[in-house]
């Protein structure tokens, strides 16, 4: 077992440096991004651009720059900005981390109610009106694309109505918790109902499809042979086991979104978390804050995977020769 | 310039908006020029909001060169001298500023010589004595800035500067007298343009005690009305007022309106625009969404400001490749291209004005001139398609594949696909090449992509023609290999070099002959070489919340933010 987490470690180490190579070798290979040239600015004579290039060390071989990029993300962890000078990265990803912690939190908590209970209602209501009508909302609400329906919740909420119905929602914009709960929030409102959609859809449909075929498990018509009402049967015991196939869901949902993936969301709801932050960088070719995003959302799902396998490993034995 | 983004105005053709528009610019250069009028202190006070999709960068006004920038260090920062905070036409004006008075030139207009205002302190308090003038302007070299290479470099000393930035003393170029408190400054050769690139941030008065390198986030005091309090570059910018600031001269730097003057980043443009209409803004930096145009244009018409920019949406032809090495066929495309089609695409005629020439309109040097036009006239009258056709026959290039390169948005790919239908029409087998706006620009510089034709825009730095003609087109600006190769057509001619450089020289003796002489120089240009094809220049158009009032308008650095009122 030791044996195993190890090399799933290792594997985890490796696959975070083939992802800090790709990322390093693609923005070089992209024509018209010579960081220099950028740097320096819109006219500069070549003799400013020969000091830009050496003053930031990109004159050095690139396996070097490559070298040196990551000594300064890890080891000296002072890694800074090629577009804002002296504006170290590592801060900048710690600051952004509460914000998308904050909006993933709070989304996490409304879908999984909403997609648990919808998923309950639907599977005890087969055959129904009400469970088709759960499932076609369900995948009504996997199929809007997020930047869709933040940007119709927002005009909805900051234009169209915020005369009347909204006139509570503040502009968009992020307000943290320490400063004040409540305006923190009443901003994350319609930022977690929007991120919570998909997923909210995502899991009534998977708990409904793994509920079905709970009911139809020998220990349920044993369950009802001993004279259980339905509900019990439902929540204590099919329920449970059909939470299983839920938790390794979410485990890898929320590690990629706490590690960038809201970045939709955040764009269209003006929150300043990785997602944002990630945007940013790309939209400037900052290849310095690039690289920390990527690794800190490849760090996150790497672990959720790592975590995940060796958790299957100790409930599984098979995997562990895998 | 650079523009953090180099797309300003996007929009749909919409008959009402141009005529509510029209409303519009019968209201908005009505507004006083307040810095000349006198201050109103009752306007004084309140919080200004203003709204930015992301921030631009550095902090740091001798390395940023971007509009969003820029326009607030006319706040916070002062150079010896200053365009003046007035209005309009006449903001192009250099006005003294730490200076007492405008500079003596002597030796031939080698040698400046200002004297320093006494009294006047940074926002930390310290006194801004003629070695934080020196300091200063080493530092525009220490710093690598981004035109120290070719403003600057004509200081005395500056050349090594530019090569050994961390030892740069300027020796000799600039020489200071505590006792007169006189700053001197030497050229190498004399300057026509010297005054205005002193005028511009790059030439901000910072204490000596400033960062030798890029402070970057940390913002960095300066004698302005303002003062940075706080830099963040993914959530905004706070400014307060500087509490060391007394009026020295209203034309330079005049008293402020707002406490405090925010720009906040992070939200989408569409949300910045609701946020304005709610009043939760004050004012949008970005272009305005198409889609809005409409809304606003019939709602919110008062708080809508146009104003027409000193600025060139073009198409840059390689003539050093096929089949734009060949001068009929870029004549051929001069005469094709529809302008009033492509200002369509961009928003409309009364967003953008058809142009022929490289200086725009209102520019020094520039005469009215088309020398591809339906029929003759100074002034565009439309496509001549017989004529192009003609042209694309007799240069032997017909058939040919040209491929041309725009920003991936919606104005750009609509132009450059209108420019791909005129391209066909007329014969070549055209495809267009969208990139992000973060490539487009540098790739289409560089000689080993072999950009054929490109959608390009240029905003000026300060009014001189040669910042149009000279930095644009000449030889001392074609780099090949290099992302930083702004003369896009690799264009080249030796006589008009040599024109460029009398004209330059004229300048400092007689800038009315100068003048006369660049606007021939761009007449011959786009006559005889036809390096271009001009499209129009474009307008600037601002969303300012219902509060707002006194807005004012400068050529050069456009909405002055300090002197809106919030109450």
């Amino acid at each position: 077992m030791v044996s195993f987490i190890i090399r799933r470690l290792i594997s985890a180490v490796l696959v975070l440096f083939a992802i800090s190579v790709m990322v390093f070798l693609i923005f070089f290979a992209t024509p018209g991004v010579d960081p220099a040239a950028r740097i320096a600015g819109r006219s500069a004579s070549p003799a400013v651009v020969a000091a830009v290039r050496a003053s930031f060390g990109l004159n050095r071989p690139l396996p070097i720059r490559y070298l040196l990029m990551m000594e300064h993300l890890f080891i000296k962890r002072d890694l800074t900005s090629y577009v804002n000078p002296n504006t170290p990265v590592i801060p900048q990803i710690l600051r952004a981390a509460p914000v998308t912690l904050s909006l993933v939190l709070g989304a996490a908590l409304i879908w999984l109610l909403i997609g648990v209970l919808g998923g309950v209602v639907a599977a005890a209501n087969r055959g129904k009106f009400i469970d088709p009508l759960i499932m076609f909302v369900g995948i009504a609400a996997v199929s809007v694309p997020a930047y869709w329906l933040g940007e119709v919740v927002n005009y909805f909420t900051q234009s169209r109505f915020h005369s009347s119905v909204f006139s509570w929602v503040p502009s968009s914009g992020y307000v943290s918790i320490t400063t004040s709960p409540v305006q923190w929030a009443l901003h994350l409102v319609f930022p977690w109902l929007t991120l919570a959609a998909l997923y909210a859809g995502i899991y009534a449909r998977v708990l409904r499809a793994e509920l079905v075929n709970a009911l139809n498990e020998d220990y349920v018509r044993t369950a009802r042979a001993k004279g259980l009402s339905e509900r019990r049967i439902l929540v204590r015991h099919a329920l449970r086991c059909s939470l299983v196939a839920l938790v390794s869901l979410f485990g890898l949902d929320f590690g990629a979104l706490i590690g960038g993936a809201a970045l939709l969301t955040e764009v269209v709801m003006g929150l300043p978390g990785i997602g944002q932050l990630t945007y940013n960088a790309l939209q400037s070719l900052d290849l310095p804050v690039i690289m920390g995003c990527v690794m800190y959302a490849a760090f996150f799902v790497v672990f959720a995977n790592a975590v995940v396998d060796v958790l299957y490993a100790l409930l599984d034995p098979r995997v562990r020769v895998a | 310039m650079l523009r953090n983004q180099l797309t300003r105005r996007i929009g749909v053709p919409l008959a009402a908006l141009a005529m509510s528009i029209l409303g519009v610019v019968a209201v908005a250069p009505g507004s006083p020029a307040g810095a000349s009028t006198s201050y109103q202190s009752a306007h004084a006070g309140g919080t200004l909001k203003l709204l930015a999709t992301q921030g631009s960068g550095t902090l740091d006004p001798q390395v940023n060169y971007t509009l969003q920038y820029w326009q607030l260090y006319q706040a916070t920062y002062d150079g010896l001298v200053s365009f003046q905070k007035v209005s309009d036409a006449a903001s192009f004006q250099v006005v003294p500023d730490l200076a007492v008075a405008m500079p003596k030139v002597t030796n031939g207009g080698k040698t400046y010589t200002f004297v320093l205002r006494k009294g006047i302190k940074f926002s930390n308090g310290a006194p801004v004595t003629v070695n934080d003038v020196r300091s200063s302007l080493q530092r525009i070299f220490k710093v690598s800035n981004p035109n120290s290479g070719s403003w600057y470099n004509v200081i005395v000393g500056g050349p090594a500067c530019v090569t050994t930035p961390a030892t740069c003393t300027l020796n000799g170029g600039v020489v200071v007298n505590a006792a007169t408190n006189t700053v001197t400054i030497n050229l190498i050769t004399p300057d026509a343009e010297f005054l205005d690139q002193l005028a511009v941030p790059f030439g901000s008065i910072l204490p000596s005690t400033a960062p030798t390198k890029d402070a970057g986030s940390v913002p960095i005091p300066g004698t302005g009305a303002y003062k940075f309090k706080s830099y963040n570059s993914s959530t905004g910018i706070v400014m307060v007022r500087n509490p060391y600031f007394k009026v020295w001269s209203a034309a330079a730097q005049p008293q402020g309106y707002p406490n405090e003057i925010d720009m906040n980043f992070g939200a989408t443009v569409e949300s910045e625009v609701t946020a304005v209409q709610n009043g939760q803004g004050d004012w949008v930096y970005d272009p305005l969404p198409s889609d809005r145009l409409q809304a606003l244009s019939t709602t919110y018409a008062k708080q809508l400001h146009v104003h027409s920019l000193t600025a060139n949406w073009y198409l840059p032809m390689n003539v050093n490749i096929a089949p734009f090495n060949n001068l009929k066929a870029r004549q051929a495309l001069n005469y094709a291209i529809d302008k009033n089609a492509a200002i369509k695409l961009f928003g409309g005629k009364l967003l953008a004005d058809p142009t022929c020439t490289i200086l725009p309109p209102g520019f020094p040097g520039h005469v009215p001139y088309c020398a591809y036009n339906k029929g003759s006239g100074s002034t565009y009258n439309g496509p001549d398609l017989a004529k192009a056709k003609a042209l694309v026959a007799a240069s032997g290039t017909k058939g040919d594949a040209v491929a041309i390169v725009v920003i991936n948005d919606s104005v750009n790919s609509a132009v450059g696909q209108y420019v791909q239908s005129v391209l066909n029409s007329i014969g070549y087998k055209a495809t267009v090449k969208p990139l992000s706006s973060n490539i487009q620009f540098t790739y289409i510089q560089n000689t080993k992509n072999k950009v054929q034709i490109s959608l390009s825009q240029w905003y000026q730095d300060y009014p001189a023609a040669s910042d149009f003609v000279k930095v644009l087109l000449s030889c001392s600006e074609f780099h090949p290999a290099s992302d930083n190769s702004i003369n896009m057509s690799g264009f080249c001619n030796k006589s008009l070099d040599a024109k460029m450089n009398t004209a330059e020289t004229l300048e400092l003796t007689n800038p009315t002959a100068a003048n006369a002489l660049w606007g021939q120089i761009d007449q011959q240009m786009m006559s005889k070489y036809a390096p271009w094809v001009p499209l129009f220049n474009p307008k600037q158009l601002d969303f300012v919340s219902k509060r707002v009032g006194n807005y004012q308008f400068s050529r050069q650095f456009y909405m002055y933010v300090d002197q809106l009122w919030v109450k």
